[in-house]
């Protein structure tokens, strides 16, 4: 890169290079839009074109074939699992067997009650099982590794026994021979899922594992860089994946779609809440000012899985939802986004709106573990500075006359 | 940060986000070539030795140092806090007790956050009524996490005591002198805010995506945790430990000066100078070692930081706040893995304050990484 200054705002850099030289000069705007956090292997986030990559391989590539566990290992290592499939049988055999949590922690998870939010519920069940993997006098050193690969196992176990409870069924054991996301979708169904659901939740984990440096994974970055262990890293994230603005949105596009009657309400809905000033779930990207490029591939599917189902109607209202908001929304640079057809497919597979925020959650921490483990070598404590605007230096006053 | 976003244009910054400027806050200003540090205009010295850290938190988080009335109404809100949830003290049971005292700890504050309504509302007025809870919970829930090193069941709190005995009362079982608790709380002042270090960072990043007070204070004690951020002050304490006389201390500090270490508790970003808080809790530190018969503890330490001081003079490396607490923290009678709690307990104070001040018009936090071309593979 040059040393001239770079226009990161205004579309005119793509966001890769060959190399990054540090020091940087670039634009920076509000919401440190614009800031060169770091470099990455991992993935591509194109604002102008709307391509997203995964180490090279586009999304759309990534949508047919790869389940979720080899995407997870592209993310992670870098290499495909077809090309080194003893590595990626030893990375399956650390993920599926991780899955397997210490009863203390399900207790925990269980005593919380159904009535607790699912992100905060898996929150605490994270933050339990740091406690049970690292003890107070562990040297993280080397054990990074598979630590981090062991997370992305828990926490996919966590969701699957936090939907359990929700439900009021019975502790499972996790059967070795499911995949990260067939014990999901079977606790999502209440029943051993069919091939197709499991594809199903492989295209949605696939498409949700990472995107860029959102600001769940910045919150984990800037954990990370303080050379925390993986679990306040995790912590950190489910954290910022908790908030409105992020996987919350799912949530909320998924309570608004199953209260529309129909296609005519969801234009009136859209209509109603944009003249109120309101914004619609499900629309709107820090990164994009085009359609994300991950909808068009969740549309197609969510139309096909409904029509299977039954369920038509209620794609009718996503489309109805996205037509109108489109239309209102498009000419002010807000598109819709991954959100809108994502909550309604996890619904499709079971899932209530206030599941749909840990479903991603569990998807991103591929995402989060992956960018975290490649930054390790290189990354310095991100530690920024701020221009003081308040009080000149004063005396502090005698009590009681201040 | 940051009322307001930074200027427009262009900026140039290293790694880590090193020489950016991220905004415009009011809260505090720090000297990293003169080594002061103010909160809100006062410098942290004349607070400490002045002020409470009760009226110090409301001063950080709210602009001002209360007025008798606020101040009567501030102290209540965080005595009406004092008793958290059962179950998050219940979630101990769930985890080893070999677990590191802050992890434990982040536990049952995951724990405790599930028992905040969820419909409770993240609209700004609401927001500012938080803060008392999360200061007040953390401290009860911070003292039984160490009361459950030593298997020691959590104690009710005491109502009577302020912010700083009541928490080692919680701790400890007894309420130690005044001079120690005096300390302690001078202690939670200096360190109760220090700009937009990483945790205040993280904090914001998760504030910003419209998640609650609670969530943010987690993100930020992940940051602190870290062995180059709060985790620091324990692995100074333990440095200093292994070495048994200022002797002892010169020649092991030569050697390994000698051999290019690092040194925990030594160096800082921003301070290229003295670190204004060491030299408030220092004399502190001193008494409370004399009072009980740790002299040679402190000579040792000076003998250190002398040392690494000379050695590096030239990097224009000197001890941070991280190597004197547990000076403070060891006598008073808190084990070296619990040393980083209190740095929390105080800090989360800017945290909070950080949050406070960029909620009204803040947008999400949504900085870039670059892709590097060029082998999907490593």
């Amino acid at each position: 890169m040059a040393d001239s200054p770079i226009h990161t705002l205004g579309h005119a850099f793509d966001w890769s290079a060959d190399r990054v030289d540090w020091p940087v000069t670039t634009d920076v705007g509000p919401g440190l839009t614009g800031v060169i956090a770091g470099e990455t292997r991992v993935m591509w986030l194109d604002p102008s074109s709307g391509r997203l990559a995964y180490r090279g391989v586009a999304i759309e590539d990534l949508a047919g074939a790869p389940d979720f566990e080899e995407t997870a290992f592209l993310l992670i290592t870098g290499a495909a699992a077809g090309d080194e499939l003893r590595r990626f049988e030893r990375f399956r055999e650390t993920l599926r067997s991780s899955r397997q949590l210490p009863p203390p922690v399900l207790d925990l998870v269980d005593g919380l009650g159904p009535a607790v939010h699912p992100t905060r519920a898996l929150r605490a069940g994270v933050s339990a099982l740091g406690c049970h993997e690292l003890a107070v006098d562990d040297d993280l050193a080397g054990e990074q590794h598979w630590r981090e690969l062991r997370i992305v196992g828990q926490v996919a176990s966590l969701v699957g026994a936090i939907i359990d409870c929700r439900r009021r069924r019975s502790r499972r054991s996790p059967d070795p021979a499911s995949s990260l996301t067939g014990s999901v979708v079977d606790a999502l169904a209440g029943r051993p899922s069919t091939a197709d659901e499991r594809a199903l939740l492989d295209l949605l984990w696939v498409l949700y594992a990472a995107h860029g440096l959102d600001t769940p994974t910045f919150a984990s970055m800037v954990v990370a860089s303080c050379l925390a262990d993986p679990y306040y890293t995790v912590v950190a994230g489910l954290s910022a994946l908790r908030g409105a603005r992020q996987g919350g949105a799912g949530e909320r596009v998924l309570s608004s779609l199953l209260a529309l009657e129909d296609a005519g309400a969801a234009e009136r809905w859209v209509q109603q809440t944009i003249d109120a000033g309101g914004t619609i779930p499900g629309f709107g990207h820090p990164s994009y000012r085009m359609p994300d490029p991950r909808v068009v591939v969740l549309r197609k599917t969510a139309a096909a899985h409904a029509g299977r189902l039954g369920r038509t109607r209620l794609f009718e209202v996503a489309r109805a939802v996205e037509e109108e908001a489109t239309r209102q929304l498009a000419p002010r640079g807000v598109f819709v986004n991954i959100n809108l057809y994502g909550a309604l497919l996890f619904h499709l597979l079971g899932a209530e709106p206030a599941e749909v925020p840990c479903l991603v959650a569990a998807a991103r921490v591929a995402g989060i573990v992956a960018l975290v483990e490649e930054s390790l070598d290189t990354v310095r404590l991100y530690r920024p500075l701020s221009r003081y605007v308040g009080p000149p230096p004063r005396p502090v006053p005698r009590r009681g006359t201040s | 940060m940051i009322g307001a976003p930074p200027p427009p244009g262009s900026q140039r910054y290293d790694r880590g986000l090193e020489g950016l400027v991220a905004g415009e806050t009011a809260i505090s200003d720090i000297d990293g070539e003169l080594g002061r540090l103010f909160f809100r205009g006062y410098p942290i010295g004349e607070l400490a030795a002045a002020r409470t850290f009760e009226e110090v938190s409301h001063l950080v988080l709210f602009g001002d140092l209360p007025e008798p009335p606020r101040l009567r109404e501030w102290t209540a809100e965080l005595v009406r806090w004092r008793q958290p949830p059962r179950a998050a003290f219940d979630a101990l049971s769930s985890v080893p007790i070999h677990a590191h005292p802050l992890a434990q700890y982040r536990t049952m504050l995951t724990v405790a956050a599930c028992h905040i309504p969820e419909a409770e509302s993240s609209a700004l007025d609401a927001q500012w009524r938080r803060p008392a809870r999360i200061l007040s919970w953390a401290a009860a829930l911070a003292a039984a996490a160490i009361r459950h090193l030593d298997g020691l069941p959590d104690l009710p709190p005491r109502l009577d005591l302020g912010y700083s005995a009541n928490f080692l009362y919680q701790t400890l079982g007894r309420v130690p002198p005044d001079a120690e608790v005096r300390a302690f709380d001078a202690s939670l002042i200096v360190q109760a805010e220090h700009g937009l270090h990483a945790a205040a960072l993280a904090a914001l990043a998760v504030i910003s995506t419209g998640a609650d007070l609670g969530s943010a204070v987690l993100a930020g004690m992940g940051a602190l945790s870290g062995v180059r951020h709060g985790g620091a002050n324990q692995l100074a304490f333990e440095m200093l430990s292994a070495l048994d006389a200022p002797s002892a201390a010169r020649a092991w500090a030569r050697r390994a000066l000698a051999e290019g270490r690092r040194f925990p508790g030594f160096g800082h970003r921003v301070y290229k100078c003295p670190d204004p808080r060491v030299a408030v809790l220092e004399p502190h530190a001193r008494a409370v070692l004399a009072a009980h018969g740790m002299s040679d503890r402190w000579e040792t330490y000076l003998a250190l930081r002398d040392e690494v001081e000379t050695g590096l003079a030239a990097k224009r490396i000197h001890a941070n706040v991280d190597s004197i607490t547990g000076l403070l923290y060891h006598p008073i009678g808190l084990p070296p893995s619990a040393f980083p709690i209190p740095f929390c307990l105080a800090i989360q104070t800017g945290w909070m304050a950080h949050c406070l001040e960029y909620l009204p018009d803040g947008a999400m936090l949504a900085p870039g990484v670059v892709y590097v071309r060029g082998g999907a593979g490593d």
